[in-house]
C-alpha cells in the first residue's frame, strides 16, 4: 500500500482527482490539500506533517502541480526513504498510479513509472501521429 | 494463443472510461492480452496504452490473448465491447 497526497494551487488537485474518479469509477484514497493563495504555507505544512506522522514508516507519494511552486517546495522538505514527491502531475500520471494494480512492486520503480507516464502523456499530437505512421 | 476480430460499437470508442473498464477487466486474467489496431499492438492491461490506439466507433480491432485463461479472457472482453461498455442502453 502506497499512500498518496495531492497538493496544488487552488482547487486544481480536487478537480484532477474528481476526473480520475469519474474515469476509474471508484473513490480514490488520496489526501487532497489546496494551497490557498493567501496562505503563508503553514497550514499546508501542518496538514502534511499530520498525514505523514499518522503513517510512520509507510510509503507515501506527494503529487504537486508544478516544480518550484509553493506546494512543491514545501513538499520537498518531507522527502525521505519512504516519502517521494512527483511534481507537475497530470491525469495520465494519476491514472497510472491508481489503475490496475500498479502498486505492486518496488516503491522506486512505481514512482518512476508514474513519472514516465505523466511525461509520455504530453504530446504535440500531429508529431505523435506522424511518428506512428 | 487465440485471436478475435472485434468491432467497436459504443459511440465514444475507446475513450478514457471505456479504456479503464477494459484494462480493469483484462487485469482479472492471468493471460497476456493485447489489442491490435492498424499496426499498433498495446497491452490490454494498460489503460494509457489502450488510449494511444485512439480507436473509434466502427473501427475493427483484433483481440489477442495467450495463457491459461485465454478463452475466458477473450470472451469476457469481447462481451464488454458488445455491451458497448455499458455506456448505452
Amino acid at each position: 500500500m502506497i499512500h498518496s497526497v495531492i497538493i496544488t494551487h487552488g482547487k486544481l488537485g480536487r478537480e484532477l482527482i474528481q476526473v480520475a474518479e469519474k474515469i476509474l469509477e471508484q473513490k480514490l484514497d488520496i489526501e487532497v490539500i489546496a494551497f490557498d493563495w493567501q496562505d503563508d504555507g503553514s497550514a499546508m505544512i501542518a496538514q502534511l506533517e499530520k498525514f505523514i506522522a499518522a503513517r510512520p514508516g509507510q510509503k507515501t507519494v506527494i503529487f504537486t502541480d508544478m516544480f518550484g511552486g509553493s506546494p512543491s517546495n514545501i513538499s520537498t522538505r518531507f522527502i525521505n526513504a519512504n516519502v517521494e514527491v512527483i511534481s507537475g502531475i497530470n491525469l495520465p500520471g494519476l491514472l497510472k498510479f491508481f489503475c490496475c494494480g500498479e502498486h505492486n512492486g518496488n516503491f522506486r520503480q512505481i514512482v518512476k513509472k508514474v513519472e514516465q507516464e505523466a511525461k509520455d502523456g504530453i504530446n504535440i499530437i500531429s508529431e505523435y501521429l506522424g511518428e506512428k505512421k | 494463443m487465440i485471436e478475435k476480430k472485434q468491432q467497436i460499437y459504443n459511440k465514444l470508442g475507446l475513450h478514457a472510461r471505456a479504456a479503464a473498464k477494459l484494462s480493469h477487466m483484462a487485469n482479472m486474467f492471468s493471460s497476456d492480452i493485447y489489442l491490435i489496431y492498424n499496426e499498433d499492438k498495446v497491452n490490454a492491461k494498460s489503460l494509457l496504452g489502450i488510449l494511444t490506439l485512439a480507436a473509434s466507433v466502427g473501427n475493427e480491432i483484433t483481440l489477442q490473448a495467450a495463457g491459461e485463461d485465454e478463452k475466458e479472457a477473450l470472451a469476457a472482453i469481447s462481451d464488454l465491447f458488445d455491451r458497448k461498455f455499458d455506456e448505452e442502453s
